[in-house]
């Protein structure tokens, strides 16, 4: 195994130890969502909501969770670290940002499988949800990984730049790209301004495209080119972004900081 | 004529907190240093005389504003490619690693970091778990461990990709006496057998005095006095090294 695979694992294996050995990652994956999709469920149920509109909304509701889940592991990856006081341990070592932000969101990844399995499982036994036809289902999901990837990225690179203080970013930077992506609603409800900004947000385009499985129509053209071709570029704009943070916390001291 | 393994060319730091009323604090003011291969060197000072970032701008974890860091002559200007970052490594004074790991856990993780993997990395794992008397808390969490058990971790984990130059930075620091005993002799045992070049810094004059081959005795970010033990006492006109300590301390 090369090198940086091997790396990429040891973030994953640490990554994997925390999610087991800790209450609050367990209330990430199980309680907070679980309690979203029977809030969601039942408040659809009293409004009367029938068909695809139930369906609309209980999807948001599992894609929230999934998306949190998710996007917490890979900030997660750089934080364990920042609260452990352990960064510059981590960097005294041959490590790429790359390695460790590629290794939580395997982490990641996989807790957010579950969880969108858990919460699809419950909303399918009390609220009569469907899935999607499959690859719908499998390529919206594959986007939220990716968006969720982009909001961890953020976090690190603000972490980077004006250090712990900062770390609640990891739970706004999600709650804030929800609101505009019109996690429960269509993001032509937004006012125009904010409908303008949710275009630049990839999960936008995902949850679009995973609605068309239940007959909604598009509000935009090529929605999985759109998502997947913005994912990409803030990927690659993020890993220069923190690879320019990480050299600023070298020169201001902020690295060693971290550690103390 | 030995080859130098670390030079330290006119570096200066000074760092910069508060945003809108801005304070600075010089750190570092123009230490120039060479440590030979195989040397086992002391850095000596007060508390917040920079000593510890030193190493840190030795190690690449803080860029200097002005001079550079050449190790075994490859100038790193505060950028570190991977063969030098795997001839190093360093143990911190009042160690920190993720707290939920244990200690084999965190050595199987830092081992990895290092490219360790499968047979080699188990091999490599029980064997600083042996050498650093570690078994008794190999599957004890870090949080739970008393400060001389995380201090042995720590010194285990500067040790997993057997550097050439390695860092300790107050290496005895809330140890007790009997496990300091130990570790100093670790430090002369790695040092001896291994001809790993050492640079440690601590405030206990015994152990600059039992460890170190030369000495640089640092306050205020400048190095007032550099030599052996017995050039800086008669520098400092001291009978001792405690003494040459509180004569340079002094303001």
């Amino acid at each position: 195994m090369s090198s940086q695979l091997i790396r990429i694992y040891a973030f994953a294996y640490r990554n994997y130890i925390f999610a087991i050995r800790n209450f609050f990652t367990f209330a990430e994956m199980l309680f907070w969502p679980v309690i979203g999709i029977l809030s969601i469920g039942l408040m659809g149920g009293f409004l009367g909501l029938q068909g695809n509109m139930r369906q609309f909304l209980l999807t948001g509701a599992i894609m929230a969770g999934v998306f949190q889940t998710s996007q917490l592991d890979v900030a997660y990856g750089f934080l364990y670290d920042v609260w452990s006081k352990s960064v510059k341990q981590t960097f005294i070592a041959p490590v790429k940002n790359m390695d460790y932000i590629a290794g939580s969101w395997l982490i990641g990844t996989g807790r957010g499988i579950i969880t969108f399995f858990m919460l699809a499982g419950l909303a399918a036994l009390f609220f009569k949800f469907s899935m999607p036809p499959g690859f719908a289902l499998w390529v919206s999901l594959a986007g939220v990984y990716l968006t969720a990837m982009i909001t961890g990225m953020m976090t690190i690179f603000f972490i980077f730049m004006f250090g712990q203080r900062i770390d609640i970013i990891a739970w706004m930077t999600s709650a804030l790209t929800m609101l505009l992506c019109g996690i429960y609603y269509p993001v032509t409800y937004l006012p125009e301004f904010f409908a303008k900004l949710a275009q630049f947000i990839p999960l936008t385009y995902f949850l679009e495209y995973f609605r068309t499985g239940y007959g909604f129509h598009l509000n935009f053209t090529h929605p999985l080119l759109k998502g997947f071709g913005l994912s990409a570029a803030y990927i690659g704009a993020l890993l220069w972004m923190i690879e320019m943070a990480f050299s600023k916390a070298k020169k201001s001291g902020m690295l060693v900081r971290l550690s103390e | 004529m030995k080859k130098i393994a670390v030079e330290v060319r006119d570096v200066f730091k000074t760092y910069k907190s508060g945003f809108f009323k801005p304070r600075y604090t010089n750190a570092i003011q123009g230490i120039d240093l060479a440590i030979h291969e195989g040397e086992l060197f002391g850095v000596l000072g007060p508390n917040g005389a920079g000593k510890s970032t030193l190493l840190n701008i030795i190690m690449g974890l803080i860029t200097p504003d002005k001079g550079c860091v050449l190790i075994s002559g490859d100038n790193t200007c505060g950028m570190f490619h991977r063969e030098l970052r795997n001839s190093m490594n360093m143990s911190s004074g009042n160690p920190n690693y993720p707290w939920a790991l244990t200690v084999r856990e965190a050595l199987n993780f830092y081992g990895m970091l290092y490219g360790l993997w499968g047979k080699k990395l188990d091999v490599k794992v029980d064997g600083l778990i042996e050498l650093m008397e570690l078994k008794k808390h190999a599957n004890t969490r870090f949080d739970e461990l008393s400060t001389g058990t995380k201090q042995r971790t720590s010194i285990a984990k500067s040790l997993l990709n057997d550097p050439k130059i390695l860092l300790l930075d107050e290496p005895t620091s809330g140890m007790d006496p009997n496990i300091s005993v130990k570790i100093r002799a670790l430090i002369k045992r790695l040092h001896r057998e291994l001809k790993i070049t050492i640079l440690l810094t601590t405030h206990i004059m015994r152990e600059a005095e039992e460890l170190c081959g030369r000495i640089a005795f640092i306050k205020d970010g400048k190095i007032t006095a550099l030599g052996t033990k017995e050039k800086i006492e008669k520098m400092t006109k001291s009978r001792n090294m405690e003494e040459a300590f509180i004569e340079l301390a002094a303001d």
